[in-house]
């Protein structure tokens, strides 16, 4: 009983920051509409600045978000006004640009590249680490206290998005833009500083997963690839643009990837992943918490 | 008249010399000077780091080669390396391969690292006849399926899981430690569950248990579940085979969860990845790993290419990486011999090789000699232990005992913290 115990704690805690990247993929998949592929490499970037940041400084690696949140909400900001803002206007007639989709898994190429370029294929581990192989021992039961503190920092992340859509206007601004672009406009709304609003508050959150990560996991090029993925499976199953749906979802593949090993070897965790992917996408396609009807 | 004929002679003797020079490879070949090396490598990907250290090597080989004077039986001619990036992809391997043959008509390849690149882009090269040196790939069948252009430097991987069990035999002599239980963790891919098949019927040769047998993803974002597998089944030994991101993953995991198996053995690969030490730090202290080549090894040179190779790329040599500087000095020898770049004639000079002299005795045995099959039939392998000895963490030769370092007694079982 313990085992399984120790499998839900460890699986609920790395699923919860799964679902914190997804957050910020859902977020600019809600409002732009279009799947953002160089998630995984904003959540690079994120890394490898808290990374610099500490090891330059020697700050505690959560300190480190006073420089990644507004450094990663300006690139995407400027991502967004740069790259993908000329596509939208040049394709007017539709309203989800397929050519967006292409930039993106260009800028993906680019970033891992240019990191492997300026940084090596080195795995950097975080110094000086204060959290590092910290575990609070319950007897039997060890719980990972970096992994504690990434999933607060995704209850909190989770928490705080929902209130600013809620309550701020640029939030509520957010959701028009997100429900109908049209009457949004209308209403005078700028969608233009909308998406690159919506756009750079998704990249900053993919920064704070960034933080999260860095004191248990290593650094280097092409660590956003196998995050990416995951995150895509993760905002299906929890309905595109959901935040509920992307906590939600990333503790359910958290559960499936910590109690799957109990029962059959590691490898086959990945296929039920992806099983459960295609399941949702044949039965639910909106997901547990999407909604039914595209507006 | 006469004179305008006179250049029309000469300009269809000249047509005749130009084409008879194309025609024939030796002729053609004096004009330009070059022996193509075609390189595939996985320089981008999980396995970007081993790639790299696969390139620099070579690069430094055959900057030394051709700064002595480049091959002398070819008039001076200079090596040319090219690279491919094969991003640890089969098809991706196969298509540089088929590009390397066909565009850029390279004499010999060398390559690939992951064993489930080198098996086919190997029988490409067979197909075309081109000779193909394999200088670290361990599937044993990459040199057992008759080929003829193929020939492979490192030790068969079937050798590398046999000298694990040789080893641990050893050490329960040495030490007079029963080990009973044995837990197989590697990652799903050719190399790992071509490990894992030796393991087991070593296991069951040598009467231990096997309490565990755990493929992993080796793009797992989380190995936690594997190490409470690991905790539970509570073994005495753990063979691990692993690539750099899931040893630093797996070893920081198994330190953080308190579970301390009497042995933990790697298998080289990300074990012993220049940045596995850094990654896991104290952490990786005991653990065992097989290697090909140690910079403890008591051989000519060996001390002072490393350190050239050290200062010249800021880390110390791996196995791959002596592997790859060898295979250049390999290529160069038989080069040597041929006086040509036929590929039959420098496939013969090849099979004949047997280099024991000159930069390449950095092995740590005595000399590379290909076997009928194409494999170098002398390549051995050793075990060193990761321990601090008081000038922080560094890889010590502990087996096979002559070649132990001076002074060092393993520490065995792992300390019970």
């Amino acid at each position: 009983m313990l085992y399984y115990l120790q499998d839900v704690i460890d699986g609920v805690l790395m699923g919860s920051i799964y679902g914190l990247l997804a957050l910020g993929l859902t977020l600019i998949f809600g409002v732009l509409k279009v799947i953002n592929f160089a998630h995984g490499s904003f959540l690079m970037l994120g890394m490898y600045v808290a990374y610099w940041t500490v090891s330059l400084t020697g700050l505690h690696p959560y300190l480190s978000l006073i420089l990644v949140v507004p450094a990663m909400f300006l690139f995407g900001y400027g991502f967004q006004k740069a790259l993908v803002q000329p596509i939208f206007k040049a394709e007017s007639d539709v309203r989800e640009p397929i050519t967006v989709i292409i930039v993106t898994t260009g800028v993906w190429y680019i970033l891992d590249n240019l990191a492997l370029l300026l940084f090596g294929p080195d795995y950097r581990a975080l110094t000086p680490n204060p959290l590092k192989g910290k575990m609070l021992e319950l007897g039997e039961i060890f719980i990972s206290l970096p992994k504690l503190y990434g999933c607060i920092s995704a209850l909190v992340t989770a928490g705080a998005l929902t209130w600013f859509l809620r309550a701020t206007r640029t939030g509520r601004a957010i959701r028009a833009v997100s429900l109908d672009r049209e009457a949004a406009s209308l209403m005078g709304i700028s969608q233009w500083r909308i998406f690159a609003v919506a756009m750079g508050i998704g990249t900053s959150i993919a920064g704070i997963s960034g933080v999260a990560l860095t004191p248990f996991y290593n650094v280097y090029p092409t660590v956003g690839v196998p995050f990416d993925v995951k995150c895509f499976v993760i905002v299906v199953l929890g309905g595109l643009g959901s935040i509920p749906g992307a906590m939600l979802g990333g503790v359910i593949i958290g559960l499936v990837e910590s109690l799957g090993p109990v029962f059959m070897t590691a490898t086959w965790t990945e296929a039920i992943v992806y099983g459960l992917f295609l399941l949702f996408l044949f039965v639910k396609p909106s997901g547990l918490f999407g909604v039914k009807y595209d507006w | 008249m006469r004179e305008g004929m006179f250049k029309s002679i000469l300009g269809a003797a000249l047509a005749i010399g130009l084409v008879a020079s194309s025609l024939i490879p030796g002729a053609a070949f004096a004009a330009d000077k070059v022996v193509k090396v075609g390189n595939l490598l996985p320089l981008s990907g999980p396995s970007a780091s081993v790639g790299l250290q696969g390139k620099q090597a070579r690069e430094m080989a055959v900057e030394e080669i051709n700064a002595a004077g480049g091959i002398k039986s070819l008039g001076g001619a200079k090596m040319e390396l090219l690279f491919a990036d094969t991003k640890s992809d089969p098809n991706v391997g196969v298509t540089e391969t088929e590009r390397f043959i066909n565009t850029e008509k390279v004499h010999v390849i060398t390559g690939a690292w992951n064993s489930s690149v080198t098996y086919p882009t190997t029988a490409v090269a067979e197909r075309y006849g081109v000779p193909y040196l394999v200088e670290v790939s361990v599937r044993d069948t990459i040199t057992e399926r008759g080929f003829k252009y193929v020939f492979r430097i490192a030790a068969k991987d079937s050798w590398w899981t046999r000298d694990q069990f040789a080893f641990l035999k050893d050490m329960e002599k040495e030490f007079g430690v029963k080990l009973a239980t044995v837990a197989f963790v590697y990652e799903n891919g050719d190399w790992g569950t071509g490990f894992a098949a030796q393991w087991k019927k070593l296991a069951e040769q040598a009467g231990l248990k096997v309490v565990l047998d755990e493929p992993y993803p080796s793009t797992a974002t989380d190995l936690t579940p594997v190490v409470n597998k690991i905790r539970r089944a509570n073994p005495d030994i753990l063979l691990l085979t692993s690539n750099a991101a899931d040893a630093i993953l797996l070893t920081n995991s198994l330190a953080e969860y308190k579970v301390r198996p009497k042995a933990i053995i790697g298998s080289g690969g990300g074990h012993a990845d220049p940045t596995f030490i850094s990654g896991t730090g104290q952490n990786a202290r005991f653990v065992f790993d097989i290697v090909e080549w140690e910079t403890d090894v008591n051989k000519p040179g060996a001390k002072e290419t490393n350190e050239k190779y050290k200062k010249l790329f800021g880390y110390n040599m791996t196995g791959e990486a002596v592997d790859a500087y060898v295979a250049m000095y390999a290529l160069a020898d038989a080069l040597e011999r041929a006086a040509s770049t036929d590929p039959k004639k420098l496939r013969d000079a090849m099979a004949a090789t047997k280099l024991s002299k000159g930069p390449a005795s950095i092995i740590a045995y005595d000399s590379i000699e290909f076997d009928e099959s194409g494999q170098n039939k002398n390549a051995a392998l050793s075990i060193v232990q990761i321990n601090d000895l008081g000038k922080g963490l560094e890889r010590v030769t502990v087996w096979p005992k002559a070649a132990r370092r001076a002074g060092y007694t393993p520490v065995f079982p792992m300390p019970q913290k």
